[in-house]
């Protein structure tokens, strides 16, 4: 466990080093409470969603059962998945929602990559050509996003809405607003049940995240786009050239709108309309998850946490027969009070 | 390959530049040696910036030779820089506020085959390897820039800049963001690379720095360099007088009237933990300096009386009149004024135009009925942009277009145009030039002779010296002494500052 | 001093400038156009049903975006107001409530969103874009539970107040009402912001938050005012909405969102200083609407409708960010 920024305090021990670097003394007393503040909003978080599935797994025996885990983490996997590819866009975006990076048209691009999946298959084509043209998509729409905002400099709120409108368009055009059924071996494959009784979507989700664990944890590559995000003349300054990353993370994100579409086909069967409601749930995941980092930033784990966290709630509702129509009024206090405390701290850090 | 000390290591000649009808650079040089420190002086706009760019590769000049480490340098560009041989340390830190010390220190430049397999306890070990190196110092494990001080920012900053072994480090304005006593620190870390045989060019408004540290200095002024100096030999006012080619013995105009009766009484004030129990009185027509060391609660007042920090206990009354204020437009609708020291982002709306940020303080007087009086807008601003003779491009321009110290009058301008009656001014020179430094000092002045109350937060003594009437000097929390300027020096402010020491002469006039 | 750095700006705004009028140009260009190729594009009668179908409520809510915008946030909330509007007139008309109260009742249901919206913003500094994100969440619930999930409430045919039929669908010297309505609330909001002390107030929030503080300005309290008001008119778009058609449907604002986002800033292009504007606005949404109209009547089916306007919006923001990155590149530097 790295030691909490309270320590940055008691800075130089060395007797040699310049008295002046030793902070002076009146601000220590806030600069505790701002780290015990964020570390206690991260342990919070994390008590927060224990105690819930503590709660759950009390008043439902049924929700700690292997079965029901894995459901859960198969439930969230279309959301999890879009949450990342947001996450990836507002790692090197930075967290200014408006000046900074945002991803709108993911979920139209999960349901334009959905609706050619589940069309190309209904055309009776193979499921290499389906997968390819769905990625193949997403990565088109991504492409689209990055030029937008590199290139043109559009403000990435505007510019992924404008491509989003002309996603959902084409998605509609595509499946003239019908439900378009799929099954192939793939999708088959995708909806058994693999070892442990967790489906194969929740261990795709689970694959995902390690593989965008790592490379934003373990690599140069990682701890650049980082950089981008948070202080992008720095990085400029470092000889990194942000633009790049910043677009690689749009690609990628639309990447994932792909991948999401193969896994929401497989997980429903079929591609159907209103993949537009998804647009807000990942945005909330996605800043959700900043609680669960120690420096209050976008992660991978964070973000998938905050998927299976409100995943679970969901679920728990459902298992409980408790009224689901309160999840999202407890999804949007969950967000406030994050972002409420989160503007806190970061007012106490400024002062 | 280090030169021996005193053969040059970088020589600029003859250097051009235009940027549309003006001539940033004008045929300007300069030479720096190894194992010196050399100045770099001039007024915003003299050219000191566009050197720097030609040196840095971020601009190609027009005419004019580079050379650095002996050989001749053709076409610089971005980059080149940091592979021969030169470093750059800004005034604005490029860290990642997020990053550990680790990340932060070798971004960019991670390991010798980057990829996968990055371990960031590796890099937090070579990162105390380098500041033990460098600086003797210890940060603890994990800490994020965003928790560290300025000055151990700053240590950070240099301690990259040394990681890529340079021989050549460019500072600029490295003090702008720094309390007085950090600065000591990195003085001392300086002098260090000097020892190394490295060669250091120093650029500053700060002509007392340049004093204190530099060998030999170069003077410019309208893009060219005008004299090359011994620093150890000439004096602040020499350099003074080459900068702006006129002589500036009225830097300091004094105001004529003896100060009035009281005008803002604060008693027993506390703003826990920084600020215990602060007492003073401003009279009408003084200026009163308040000064102390960074974390001495001299901040933490003006916030207090402004409405921007909650004061624990204590009363303030303006013009006897006992006062509550819970926030800035409480304070402002008493008559208080605040200039605040990050004018850039406190003091005036970068994006709006001029027009508006000169009466962004009193619309209620340039509207009626809460309609907007566009006529007595513009006549008012075009009064201040008159009387304080800002310079710009008209009343509608974006205030960022502006040059720092036109900038600075605007956020003063804001207030004279609501006629506030008590001016909280912190740091209002600072990365100022020195001749909008003498209009504003002139300004003071001018508001003192009106009757206006002005608190003046600084950390330059002579401007405290010259300014004010009476000094007090904050020492971790409280008041630790009150000084009549005309009876104090630079070293007693200063003994006062660092010790908290009550010098006999200032006893008769405490507050 | 320096005379570079002004120099430099002096020449930008010519350049931008130029892009000022491409919102403006490209109404007029799809006007054109479909003029030609739609014969039946240019008639009164297909006008005023654009001005009336697709163009008034959703100005009525941009409008609202407007005020968020130019105070430097965003309200993703609108829809949340558009729909407890409507929930509230609505269930007071089924109540048998007059229709008078009704609305006075629809608008204090969006007044109230925007107040907690404003607690957010103000008191707690949520960054107006995930405060508004939350009252969205919370308004879906809200509207979930009120609803039994989602269940419209109807005005039964038979009991359908005269005033209700006029706001829906009356008339006055052979405008339809609404396009009153907009007409009224438009130049009041244009005058609230450009020609008042508030609405400068407002703009210098929206610029430089700080720096109003600085000023002695009561931030929060205009803030609160800028998102009740957005909220308010919201809320007068959901009744004009049930109005309309005789019934609160769940969910429907959100349908107003994204248009509302997109008009409010494509029209900052409009603005030298890129503020957003009431014309600016306006001119954006109108644009979405004949556009719309206009594919339908070339031949283009709703779906390919959908993918023109977004293929067009993209254009708007390409016309209205051109120009702008380099101005923020030639910015001059900390010296």
């Amino acid at each position: 466990m790295p030691p909490d920024t309270t320590q940055a305090l008691t800075a130089s021990r060395y007797p040699g080093s310049p008295a002046s670097l030793r902070r002076p003394s009146a601000p220590r007393w806030r600069n505790w409470a701002v780290a015990v503040g964020t570390q206690g909003l991260r342990a919070g978080g994390l008590i927060l969603f224990l105690a819930v599935l503590g709660g759950f797994a009390i008043a439902a025996p049924a929700f700690l059962t292997p079965a029901n885990l894995g459901l859960i983490l198969a439930q969230s996997a279309v959301l999890g998945i879009l949450s990342l590819g947001l996450t990836l866009v507002l790692i090197t975006g930075g967290s200014d929602v408006v000046g900074g990076g945002i991803d709108l048209s993911l979920a139209g691009t999960l349901g334009l990559s959905a609706a050619t999946f589940a069309n190309l298959n209904q055309a009776g084509y193979g499921d290499g050509a389906c997968v390819a043209a769905a990625l193949a998509i997403g990565v088109t729409v991504g492409l689209m996003n990055a030029v937008a905002v590199v290139r043109l400099r559009i403000l990435p709120l505007l510019a992924t809405l404008a491509v989003m409108n002309i996603c959902e368009g084409l998605e509609l055009v595509v499946t003239e607003n019908t439900t378009v059924a799929a099954a192939s071996p793939l999708l088959d494959g995708l909806g058994q049940t693999g070892p442990f009784g967790v489906p194969v979507l929740g261990y795709v989700l689970l694959a995902v995240t390690l593989a965008l664990g790592l490379a934003s944890r373990r690599t140069t590559l990682g701890l650049r786009a980082y950089a981008v995000g948070g202080h992008p003349e720095a990085a400029r300054a470092a000889g990194i050239v942000p633009e790049r990353y910043v677009a690689a993370s749009y690609v990628l994100s639309g990447g994932l709108g792909g991948l999401g579409g193969i896994v929401s086909v497989a997980f429903l069967n079929s591609a159907t309309g209103g993949s537009a409601d998804m647009l807000l749930p990942v945005v909330a995941t996605a800043f959700l998850g900043f609680i669960f980092s120690r420096r209050l930033v976008p992660t991978v784990t964070g973000t998938l946490l905050a998927a299976v966290f409100l995943g679970s709630l969901s679920n728990g509702f459902q298992l409980l027969r408790l009224s689901t129509y309160w999840v999202n009024g407890i999804e949007g206090a969950l967000i406030l009070a994050v972002v409420g405390a989160t503007a806190g701290l970061s007012k106490g850090r400024r002062a | 390959m280090t030169s021996p000390s005193g053969t040059p290591a970088l020589a600029m000649t003859g250097l051009v530049k235009s940027f549309g009808p003006t001539r940033a650079l004008d045929g300007a040089g300069l030479t720096v040696a190894s194992g010196t420190i050399h100045g770099l002086v001039g007024q915003n706009g003299a050219g000191k910036s566009t050197l720097i760019k030609v040196l840095a590769g971020l601009v190609t000049p027009e005419a004019g030779m580079v050379a650095f480490d002996g050989r001749i340098l053709p076409n610089l560009r971005s980059g080149d820089a940091e592979a021969l041989g030169i470093a750059f340390i800004h005034q604005d830190r490029l860290l990642v506020p997020t990053a550990t010390v680790g990340e932060a220190l070798f971004l960019g430049r991670e390991a010798a085959g980057s990829g996968f397999g990055l371990w960031r306890g590796t890099l937090q070990e070579r990162a105390d390897a380098a500041l033990d190196r460098f600086f003797g110092l210890t940060l603890p494990r994990g800490v994020l820039i965003r928790d560290l001080s300025t000055a151990q920012q700053q240590i950070v900053q240099i301690t990259r800049a040394l990681l890529t072994d340079p021989k050549l480090v460019v500072f600029d304005e490295p003090t702008a963001a720094l309390a007085r006593r950090e600065v000591e620190s990195l003085f001392a870390a300086i002098e260090r690379l000097k020892a190394r045989g490295i060669a250091i060019l120093y650029i500053s408004h700060y002509l007392a720095e340049i004093e204190r540290i530099c060998d030999s200095v170069t003077v410019m002024r309208n893009g060219r360099d005008v004299a090359h100096l011994d620093a150890k030999a000439t004096t602040t006012s020499a350099i003074t007088r080459l900068m702006v080619d006129r002589d500036v013995t009225e830097l300091f105009p004094r105001h004529r009237n003896r100060p009035g009766g009281p005008l803002l009484m604060v008693t027993g004030l506390a703003v826990p933990p920084q600020v215990q129990d602060v007492s003073f009185t401003l009279r009408r027509g003084e200026v009163l300096g308040l000064t102390g060391l960074l974390g001495s609660g001299t901040k933490e007042v003006a916030k207090a009386l402004f409405g921007l920090a909650p004061a624990r206990a204590g009363t303030v009354s303006v013009a006897e009149q006992p006062v509550v204020i819970r926030s800035p437009a409480d304070a402002v609708r008493r008559g208080l004024a605040l200039v605040p020291e990050d004018r850039r982002a406190q003091g005036v709306a970068l994006d709006l135009g001029l027009r508006e940020n000169l009466t962004l303080a009193s619309l209620g007087r340039v509207s009626r009925r809460g309609w907007l009086d566009r006529n007595a807008e513009r006549t008012t601003a075009e009064r201040l942009v008159a009387d304080l003779q800002i310079k710009a491009g008209g009343l509608e321009v974006p205030v960022r277009t502006l040059s720092g110290g036109n900038q600075q009058k605007v956020a003063l301008g804001k207030w004279l145009a609501r006629d506030a009656g008590v001016y909280i001014l912190d740091e209002p020179t600072v990365g100022v030039d020195v001749a909008a430094k003498a209009e504003i000092y002139r300004l003071v002045a001018a508001l003192a002779d009106q009757g206006v109350g002005i608190l003046l937060l600084s950390s330059d003594l002579d401007e405290l010296l010259g300014v004010c009437d009476r000094v007090l000097v904050m020492y971790r929390g409280r008041v630790a002494s009150d000084h009549r300027a005309a009876d104090t020096s630079a070293a007693s402010l200063l003994d006062a500052t660092l010790t908290g020491s009550r010098p006999r002469e200032t006893a008769s006039h405490a507050a | 001093m320096s005379s570079v750095s002004i120099d430099r700006q002096a020449r930008l705004p010519r350049g931008t400038d130029l892009l000022r009028f491409g919102v403006p140009a490209a109404l007029a260009a799809v006007l054109l156009v479909f003029a030609i190729a739609a014969p039946g594009f240019l008639t009164l009668n297909n006008v005023a049903g654009v001005l009336v179908n697709n163009v008034a409520l959703t100005a009525i809510v941009a409008l609202a975006m407007t005020l968020a915008v130019a105070a430097g946030g965003t309200d993703l909330s609108v829809g949340t107001a558009v729909d407890l509007g409507s929930l509230a007139f609505v269930s007071a008309i089924a109540a048998g409530h007059p229709v008078w109260i009704a609305a006075l009742l629809g608008v204090l249901a969006g007044v109230g969103t925007g107040v907690f919206n404003a607690i957010l913003i103000a008191r707690l500094g949520i960054t107006p874009f995930l405060a508004t994100l939350g009252t969205l969440f919370i308004g879906h619930s809200l509207q979930q539970l009120t609803t039994d999930g989602g269940n419209p409430v109807y005005v039964s045919a038979a009991s359908i107040p005269p005033a209700l039929a006029f706001i829906g669908h009356g008339s006055v010297l052979g405008v339809p009402f609404v396009l009153w309505l907009l007409a009224g609330l438009a130049f009041g909001t244009w005058l609230v912001l450009a020609r008042t002390r508030f609405g400068r107030e407002v703009l210098a929030i929206g610029v430089e938050p700080q720096v109003a503080l600085y000023s002695g300005l009561p931030v929060g309290r205009i803030l609160t005012l800028v998102y009740g008001a957005s909220a308010a008119l919201a809320a007068v778009a959901g009744i004009l909405l049930s109005a309309h058609v005789n019934a609160y449907v769940p969910y429907s604002g959100n349908a107003y969102l994204l248009d509302s986002i997109g008009a409010a800033f494509i029209g900052t292009s409009l603005s030298r200083t890129r503020r957003a504007n009431v014309p600016g606005t306006l001119l954006g949404v109108a644009l979405f609407g004949f556009v719309q109209n206009g594919l339908l009547l070339v031949g283009w089916n709703f779906y390919w409708q959908q993918v023109g306007t977004g293929i067009l919006i993209f254009g708007a923001l390409l016309l209205a960010f051109a120009g702008r990155g380099s101005a923020a590149r030639g910015r001059p530097g900390a010296h």
